[in-house]
């Protein structure tokens, strides 16, 4: 019996973030700057929305639900494929965090760049020195990679689950259900509005930044 | 065939003597407006650079962009602020204005990708006409903005510096490698 096991905006969340970076990595390549800046902004804004879902959202994507210890990592990591509940595993969760922290820390040094024609910055450049804008722009450059990497592996622990575990977990996430053994606990999904506040939140939050974020800048 | 033998060896001979080609290289860097104009065709007519003339000249040319960057920067910094100085704007200006004639004496033939690390492409070389055209407009833009700075006047000041970026990416978005 199919159930749900990841809820629409943590989907949304996940396929727009896959667009948007993508978009952001051609648009950096093609010179396209100011589609760029416009990219990173609404990937703040998506990575802002995920931090509140992962509050007040629904079950499987709540950061107390899935973030565990090192003791829950080794048991997991014992014993993989009797893993049964729905949502993250234990080392799934972790691939998470980092993803995120690391897109959120590559936002971060966006919203300080200059580029080095001195045409287009971040919203928050003109805070810091010049010296400091073009390094953040360097080191914008260079944490792709790191960006890049951590996607590699998480595409390839998809592929990993496909082959030797025998556990397909894209269709899942296309459409939020997946089979669902008896007695496993199902999805708790949350209040559609309370989804409303969060996205209305980080697009104030966002604003605030393309702002300049007075009443410290701008 | 003989001919093509004889004329490839006086090329690689040429080669050899990268002596005329850094004095032509030098004229041109210290050029006014006109000469550049006119070192435009005396660079496409030129012959390949000996590879160490080539690579001083591609070191140079990063530095003299980097120049031309850091005072876009400064200006750009300068205007977002509620009270733009104009000193700043000034002097940046006069340090594109001078630099922007000389463009075109940068990129001589045998100073691209194959020759060296650069960010130019190798299309300057296919399309020395539309090269020419763009550092013009370059040229033409950096003065326009810098007789705005000199007036002082600040609505000019912001309109020539919009143009000048436009002319600037025109160019960048063809003929340089993003990385």
């Amino acid at each position: 019996m199919k159930a749900p096991v990841w809820d629409l905006p943590t989907r949304l969340f996940h396929w727009l973030l896959v667009a948007l970076v993508g978009f952001s990595w051609w648009s950096a390549e093609n010179g396209e700057i100011d589609l760029h800046v416009w990219s990173g902004l609404a990937i703040m804004a998506l990575l802002v929305f995920r931090l509140l879902w992962g509050i007040f959202g629904a079950s499987t994507a709540r950061f107390a639900n899935f973030v565990r210890g090192p003791r829950a990592l080794s048991a997991y990591l014992r014993d993989m494929k009797g893993w049964r509940p729905i949502g993250h595993t234990p080392l799934g969760a972790l691939s998470v965090l980092a993803m995120l922290a690391a897109i959120a820390a590559q936002v971060g040094l966006g919203l300080f760049s200059v580029d080095d024609d001195g045409l287009s910055e971040g919203p928050l450049a003109h805070l810091v020195s010049l010296d400091a804008a073009e390094k953040a722009a360097d080191l914008h450059d260079a944490w792709f990679d790191v960006v890049l990497v951590l996607v590699l592996v998480h595409v390839a622990a998809i592929l990993f689950f496909r082959l030797f575990l025998g556990k397909k977990l894209t269709g899942p996430m296309i459409t939020g259900k997946a089979e669902l053994e008896p007695g496993i606990e199902p999805l708790r999904p949350a209040k559609w509005w309370a989804a409303l506040l969060c996205l209305i939140a980080a697009v104030a939050f966002t604003r605030w930044i393309v702002a300049g974020a007075p009443p410290f800048g701008g | 065939m003989r001919f093509l033998a004889l004329t490839a060896i006086a090329l690689l001979a040429a080669c050899g003597e990268p002596a005329q080609d850094n004095e032509q290289a030098a004229a041109n860097r210290s050029g006014d407006t006109a000469q550049a104009a006119s070192s435009t065709v005396a660079a496409a007519a030129a012959k390949p650079l000996a590879r160490d003339a080539a690579l001083k000249l591609m070191h140079q040319r990063h530095e003299d962009m980097e120049k031309i960057g850091d005072a876009t920067k400064a200006v750009s910094r300068t205007l977002k602020t509620d009270s733009p100085d104009l000193a700043v704007i000034r002097s940046s200006a006069a340090t594109m204005a001078k630099l922007a004639p000389q463009v075109p004496s940068w990129f001589p033939p045998g100073t691209g990708p194959d020759v060296g690390k650069t960010e130019a492409k190798a299309q300057i070389w296919q399309k020395p006409q539309d090269f020419a055209a763009k550092s013009r407009a370059f040229r033409d833009a950096a003065a326009a903005f810098d007789a705005a700075a000199r007036s002082g006047d600040m609505a000019a000041i912001k309109a020539r510096f919009a143009d000048l970026g436009k002319s600037c990416k025109a160019c960048h978005d063809l003929y340089r490698e993003e990385h």
